[in-house]
């Protein structure tokens, strides 16, 4: 019977973690005892056998399914050119949003007497997350997809002031082009996430009733749209949103 | 070392980049599902519990330390949820034995695939914690040191735990016919 000892060393070995001084010692068991060389000689075919065993093909789309459950609207693979929205419609049961990772709070307000086609640098402010378990009222929510562009456009009404919020990732350089005329809104700011390495402000514009972003890649921004003082009445679902890309024009 | 590739997806994840989500999974889910596969026996279990590790790491990806290797983070979230599952598993099984797989597996087509079979057949039949470190030295190749880490555990209950291990699936193996 084999000292438990020599047992553990010869383990150890076959799993290359002996030092120096204890390979020395299981070298000198082994030269003298034939049932030490027995066993380590059967441990190593076991190891090996072990070591050797195939590997797995992971079953096909696991990566989708992970991604899926994460976050609603997962890219997908097949992408239109241009998708045209005349009106916000409610997202499908199921898809409705659930909860945005980051909610606009913090912006600066245009001020009544900077109008809409100044710099708009003057307007830009930071997205921040929302408090855990902060209630925002959401008014409307729309999921876009198509080949290669996904996302979600989401409008909510925070005390008073209508925050769109845009999630979208797109494979192409791609316009989006937001329009409130006839909608008793004006445009209030616009905001992006802190530390955002790849700031879409640049690629702002703002003339009359029209804004456009132009893009490409993961896209996440907001804006703010405060009452139109000269207006009877707000009606949000006359808000447009057209979305068209470079391929679109290829 | 530095998982560099991993920090960098992280840090794409975290700020929103789903192609950096999906790359991290393409990356890491063949040694997840492969370690849990040997840990629960079965595929469809062993899905699931990659799909749960991957869903709770990114849950809780702004707690991740760049100081270690994401690898070895995530890894560790899937062997516990692989311990976990069979865990549950073992509880099901008291209740209702009728419901024992009986499905052919990945591996029965072939003379190889019956020897891989009884090999897995063998190794399902040892106690988990006997199962887990064989898992890990064998078919993860981690050292005594990162076993410990991921089991949370002394280096030298690594040690005597695959020690008995090895004697156990010896003699699975000889009972079953492989020599």
């Amino acid at each position: 019977m084999l000292e438990e000892r020599i047992l553990n060393l010869i383990n150890a070995n076959i799993d290359s973690e002996l030092d120096a001084a204890e390979k020395e010692e299981l070298e000198a068991a082994l030269a003298g005892s034939a049932e030490a060389r027995t066993m380590q000689a059967e441990l190593r075919k076991l190891a090996h056998l072990l070591d050797n065993a195939p590997e797995l093909d992971p079953p096909p789309g696991l990566t989708w399914q992970v991604v899926s459950r994460l976050s609603p609207g997962p890219a997908k693979p097949s992408f239109s050119l241009a998708t045209l929205f005349s009106s916000f419609q409610p997202a499908p049961a199921g898809l409705a949003f659930t909860a945005g990772l980051l909610l606009a709070v913090g912006f600066y307000e245009l001020g009544p007497e900077r109008g809409m086609d100044g710099d708009t640098s003057r307007m830009v402010g930071t997205m921040v997350t929302s408090e855990p378990g902060e209630r925002v009222p959401l008014k409307n929510d729309l999921l876009v997809s198509g080949d290669g562009f996904s996302g979600k456009i989401s409008v909510r009404d925070q005390e008073g002031v209508y925050v769109m919020n845009f999630d979208l990732e797109s494979e192409e350089r791609t316009e989006i082009e937001v329009g409130l005329d006839g909608t008793g809104l004006l445009f209030g700011g616009f905001a992006q996430p802190a530390g955002d390495a790849d700031p879409v402000f640049d690629s702002v514009a703002i003339s009359g009733g029209t804004l456009r972003v132009v893009n490409q890649g993961w896209q996440q921004f907001a804006v703010f749209l405060r009452k139109d003082r000269g207006a009877q009445a707000v009606d949000a679902k006359q808000i447009t949103v057209v979305v068209s890309s470079d391929r679109d024009q290829s | 070392m530095v998982d560099s590739r991993g920090h960098v997806l992280v840090k794409r994840c975290l700020r929103g980049d789903r192609r950096a989500l999906a790359a991290l999974i393409d990356e890491y889910q063949r040694p997840l599902y492969n370690a849990a596969y040997r840990i629960l026996g079965n595929s469809e279990d062993a899905a699931d519990a990659t799909q749960a590790a991957f869903l709770k790491a990114f849950e809780h990806l702004d707690s991740y330390d760049p100081k270690y290797k994401f690898f070895s983070w995530i890894y560790r979230i899937a062997i516990n949820e692989s311990i976990n599952q069979a865990k549950r598993n073992r509880g099901h099984q008291q209740v209702d034995e009728s419901a024992a797989d009986n499905s052919p597996g990945p591996y029965r087509e072939t003379e190889a695939g019956e020897f891989a079979h009884q090999v897995q057949e063998a190794l399902m039949a040892l106690p988990d914690h006997y199962r887990t470190v064989l898992v890990l030295r064998h078919f993860s190749d981690r050292s005594y040191r990162q076993i410990s880490e991921i089991l949370q555990i002394s280096e030298k209950t690594v040690k005597s735990r695959l020690y008995s291990a090895r004697q156990l699936m010896k003699d699975q193996l000889l009972a079953s016919g492989v020599h």
